[in-house]
């Protein structure tokens, strides 16, 4: 059995999920990072042999999470597709026009170069997108938001490493709330991690299992 | 044979004469090659450097081109005849010398040619057009000639292929590219090709000479001995006073007010240590001490520039360098006929290797060479006395060759598609006639195509797959952006990923790894290539420096390069101790640690060869146990992930496991319930396949492996140091890669591959099973102590570790939690 975890900022009610996502209540929006979908078919291209079925799982966690929280919008946040044009952009098409009765939107991040005519049955957002108290971006905003927003993003696909007795120690993926920022894990299943090492005292870090979400305390 | 025909035949004169002019005299060993070599045979010349084992196999190699031209010196060979292959490129220049003289002296103009990665591409091109009549090569190389279009006619008419230091190769991946090539050229010369390898010492010789020649090679193969073996004389430097508890690495450098004198005396030493890390450690502390060397003595590791390391060995040869500190990067080759001394710090884990070391001083044949060898923990001892024992009984280690290696023959396939293409019929043959894949089934042959040709089993999972197409014809590679990757990344050495150092001013230093720069800040000190260098800035995988006057800084750590005791010398090591368990003690090196082993029997025990003891302490970081089989490195490693996994299956429970030579630790912040797990028969054979296999998987052994098998058949592309190939999005990390095969394609044979290299390279299967043989026979004798006892110390003490864990993470987290907070209160 899958747990969610509820995690109140900002008066907001969002429920983080072991499947890297979140859902916001109160919105009735559901957040997702970094897919990189239709990496495995660049790599393929270029004679690295990654198999597909990698990116199917990742289509199937998207719609348990759409079966769960029957959100009334989804909102990627960046790298939704790793690289130039292939065939998986097609699968990823159909699969948003029959699941779903809305169009889903992606703010664009760093890895979406597709031609913007390949983004039709997608909402659009170039820079960033306001949803109060809430600006969405990929990358996280370098300067504090002036109407002081806060930056809900990803780009960076944070995990933590925790120590302990008897030299071990752990790392995971990881939600990571700082002061200004929640920066989301990346969802793709073909995607790499990056061990933050400078958490502060202030920090807010839920660690990913694969059966549910552990607030860790603060060090 | 009738050897009076052949001296005629292939007129023997015109060499004796040239010895006789220089004051040499040919040797037994040289006029017996040129005798077996000219009848047409294959063989292993097992002679050590500097012997005059170049021209023993030169010699015949230009006898028989000149009466194939009834010994008109003026004519030219047509095409490329001999292929010498070195395993370093470095060596090729001093090759080509030794080659140079004979026929200059002659007034034979013959082309004799370099082909390295050093070789300029209008070089190589020239190579081409025309063919030289000798090459002097790597099997790199060699490979990347294998994916040029024109390479089917380069080798058509070449006679004969010398693999130098064939025994360096033999073992390694490089080898198995050297078998393919042999077998590669043997199809495509129109002649009956001659194989000669030379070789030092090892214990399979034999088996050296079989896998060079392959398994179609039905003549009985020869092994020529030069029998000038030398005496060696091993001295340990021994402290005055002797700690009791041994602390890895740090007694060598304590040693240098002895060591001091040694090199003062000498005119030229060679301090030979394990790591690159200790070589800039010993070269930075004896210039503290010297400052007086300066100029007179250099370093010389694998991370430093070409450029710099060919000075230093042209230095050392010239005799104008008073000491070099050195890794195995000055193991093999080039005369250094100057060096007097060798020393050797920290224990040399291989018989062979040290003996061969030593055989770096004093070349005159017959002379006594000397050794030093400088313990860096006081357990080392015991290594200097079996060292000893080994050299008087002529003990030596075998080199196992690899078989199966399916990364390196899809590499390969994907070399030969790049080139002209393959004929599967014809590859099939020629990779089956090598030692290294005679067993390769069809299925796995069928595998690799489908894997070159659609990425995997599975069409549809592999959809838009582009590499090698096939045609009714044969294989080949049409994607030219596919084809000048792969020409970059032929090869099998896979090193970390590393950056180039380089002064603001432009002069370039070496390489080091990214892991180390990325724990500097900018302006940080650290210290390389035997100075201290400020950090400066990080651009385009270049690490900018400038020098700095500051004495300290941090020293750069390399990965790898821990080698294993070979079990020759394990063996010897548990006699010694054997012996002083039974109160005996005759080496100087035993006497003088006889108080350490003192302690460890009032504490303990020293275990003899009927017993295995295995401690268990309690301490502020949890519960210790310690085994001590006494089976070098790689036994431990499987055999303490096997204990480990074995005692997980009685409770939950993470450990974090350290391990040396002697012994290891299991580590555990929960009580380790040792005496259970012995009454339920933990060193049991039942089940022993299907249990290290596991353990494999879990501790992360395969992973590791991994990352070599998915560089060399090409998963991953570096790109050169220095020559970076933006291809951003091509970027992701073995171990990623082993995730999704391990989860999406676990019939991948590549994944099946890191299982069996762990088994089988690492350790010997057999070995470990060897070793649980044994250990079922010995009584078990386990002390609770109260504190490390000299054996458990230099283990504890060690940072490198493998995880091994049978709880669940939930769990897991909550704890490492609750330790967080009682560490608070």
């Amino acid at each position: 059995m899958l747990k969610d975890f509820k995690f109140t900022l900002l008066e907001q009610n969002l429920f983080l999920h072991p499947y890297k996502s979140i859902f916001w209540l109160e919105k009735k929006i559901l957040l997702i990072a970094d897919i990189h979908f239709g990496k495995a078919a660049h790599f393929r291209k270029s004679g690295i042999a990654i198999p597909e079925s990698v990116h199917l799982q990742d289509l199937a966690r998207i719609e348990y999470l759409n079966n769960t929280y029957k959100p009334e919008r989804i909102i990627f946040l960046g790298d939704l597709f790793h690289s130039e044009h292939n065939e998986t952009w097609k699968i990823f098409k159909q699969f948003c026009e029959s699941k779903f009765n809305f169009k889903t939107e992606l703010v664009l991040g760093n890895h979406d170069i597709l031609d913007k005519s390949q983004y039709n049955f997608l909402e659009l957002h170039i820079e960033n997108l306001i949803i109060k108290p809430f600006i969405l971006t990929h990358v996280p905003l370098k300067t504090h938001d002036p109407n002081g927003l806060y930056n809900l993003c990803g780009h960076i696909h944070p995990a933590i490493k925790l120590s302990g007795m008897a030299k071990q120690s752990l790392s995971l993926e990881c939600f990571y709330f700082s002061k200004n920022h929640g920066i989301l894990p990346a969802f793709g299943s073909f995607t790499g991690r990056s061990i933050t090492n400078k958490r502060k005292s202030e920090d807010e870090i839920f660690a990913v299992t694969n059966k549910e979400i552990v607030p860790l305390f603060r060090e | 044979m009738n050897l009076r025909f052949l001296e005629k035949k292939f007129d023997y004169k015109l060499a004796y004469k040239w010895f006789e002019k220089r004051n040499w005299k040919p040797f037994p060993f040289q006029k017996e090659t040129w005798d077996l070599f000219l009848s047409g045979q294959s063989g292993l010349l097992n002679a050590p450097t500097g012997s005059g084992k170049t021209y023993a196999l030169w010699i015949a190699s230009v006898l028989e081109l000149l009466e194939k031209q009834e010994f008109n010196k003026n004519k030219t060979p047509e095409g490329l005849k001999i292929i010498w292959i070195t395993p370093l490129r470095a060596l090729a220049k001093d090759i080509q010398k030794a080659l140079k003289l004979f026929c200059e002296d002659h007034g034979i103009k013959w082309q004799i040619s370099i082909r390295t990665g050093d070789t300029p591409t209008d070089e190589r091109v020239k190579q081409l057009r025309k063919a030289p009549t000798c090459l002097i090569t790597t099997p790199e190389s060699l490979h990347i000639l294998f994916s040029q279009k024109q390479s089917v006619s380069f080798f058509e008419n070449t006679t004969a292929i010398i693999v130098d230091e064939w025994h360096e190769l033999m073992g390694t991946k490089r080898g198995v590219q050297t078998e393919l090539a042999i077998s590669r050229i043997k199809n495509l010369s129109k002649n009956k090709l001659k194989i000669w390898g030379i070789s030092a010492t090892i214990g399979n010789l034999e088996e050296a000479v079989e896998v060079m020649l392959g398994p179609n090679y039905k003549e009985k193969p020869i092994i020529i001995r030069a029998q000038i073996q030398k005496k060696t004389a091993i001295v340990s430097i021994i402290p005055e006073i002797i700690d009791r508890f041994p602390w890895a690495g740090h007694l060598g450098i304590k040693l240098l007010p002895q060591i001091l004198p040694i090199i003062e005396k000498s005119k030229t030493t060679l301090v030979f240590t394990n790591t690159r890390s200790q070589t800039e450690i010993w070269y930075r502390e004896i210039l503290n001490k010297k400052p007086e060397y300066a100029g007179l003595m250099a370093m010389h590791h694998g991370s430093i520039d070409n450029h710099i390391r060919a000075w230093v060995e042209d230095a050392l040869s010239e005799g104008k360098l008073k000491l070099v500190v050195c890794t195995s990067s000055l193991d093999l080759g080039v005369d250094f006929s100057p060096v007097e001394t060798i020393i050797q710090v920290g224990g040399p884990k291989g018989i062979s290797r040290f003996l061969q070391r030593a055989g770096r001083s004093g070349h005159q044949p017959g002379g006594l060479s000397q050794i030093y060898f400088v313990p860096t923990h006081s357990l080392e001892l015991v290594e200097g006395a079996a060292l000893r024992t080994a050299e008087r009984s002529g003990i030596h280690e075998n080199r196992k060759p690899i078989l199966n290696s399916l990364d390196v023959l899809v590499q390969y396939l994907v070399t030969l598609s790049v080139g002209n293409g393959f004929d599967e019929k014809e590859i099939w043959e020629e990779v089956k006639n090598t030692f290294a894949y005679k067993d390769l089934t069809k299925q796995e042959w069928n595998w690799t195509l489908e894997f070159i040709t659609s990425g995997g089993r599975s069409l549809e999972n592999y959809s838009e797959y582009s590499k090698v197409n096939k045609t009714s014809e044969n294989f080949t590679v049409t994607n030219k952006r596919i084809i000048t990757r792969h020409r970059l990344s032929i090869g099998t050495i896979v090193g970390d990923p590393v950056l180039n150092v380089r002064f603001t001013t432009g002069g370039y230093l070496g390489t080091i790894e990214e892991s180390f720069i990325s724990s500097l800040n900018i302006g940080d000190v650290f210290w390389f290539s035997g100075r201290a260098l400020e950090f400066i800035r990080l651009k385009d995988l270049t690490v900018f420096v400038t020098k700095s006057k500051k004495k300290g800084g941090r020293i750069p750590s390399w990965g790898g390069g821990r080698l294993p005791l070979s079990s020759q010398l394990a063996n010897l090591i548990r006699q010694k101790l054997e012996n002083a368990k039974h109160g005996i003690y005759e080496e100087i090196e035993m006497i003088k640690l006889k108080p350490t082993l003192d302690l460890q029997q009032k504490w303990s025990e020293i275990p003899d060869n009927s017993s295995l003891l295995i401690e268990k302490t309690i301490s502020k970081d949890g519960c210790h146990i310690f085994v001590f089989p006494f089976e070098g490195r790689a036994v431990h490693e499987i055999l303490s992930a096997l204990i480990a996994f074995r005692i997980s299956r009685i409770k939950p429970i993470t450990f974090s496991i350290a391990m040396n030579d002697y012994g290891f630790e299991l580590l555990s912040d929960q009580e380790i319930p040792i005496e259970d797990a012995l009454e339920l028969d933990l060193f049991s054979l039942k089940n022993i396949m299907e249990d290290v296999e596991e353990c494999i998987n879990n501790v992360g052994l395969a992973k590791m492996k991994f990352r070599d098998i998915a560089t060399i058949s090409g998963l991953i592309f570096k790109g050169y140091p220095g020559k970076f190939v933006s291809n951003k999005h091509l970027q992701s990390s073995s171990s990623l890669l082993f995730d999704v095969f391990h989860q999406y394609d676990p019939e991948n044979l590549l994944l099946r591959q890191a299982k069996e290299e762990v088994i089988t390279l690492q350790l010997d299967y057999q070995r470990l099973v060897d070793a649980l043989k044994r250990i079922n026979m010995q009584k078990i004798i386990l002390k609770n102590t109260h504190k490390f006892t000299p054996f458990a110390f230099p283990i504890m003490a060690d940072r490198l570790r493998q995880k091994m864990t049978s709880e669940n993470v939930y769990d897991r987290i909550l704890r490492l939690q609750q330790q967080l907070e009682s560490l608070d209160n």
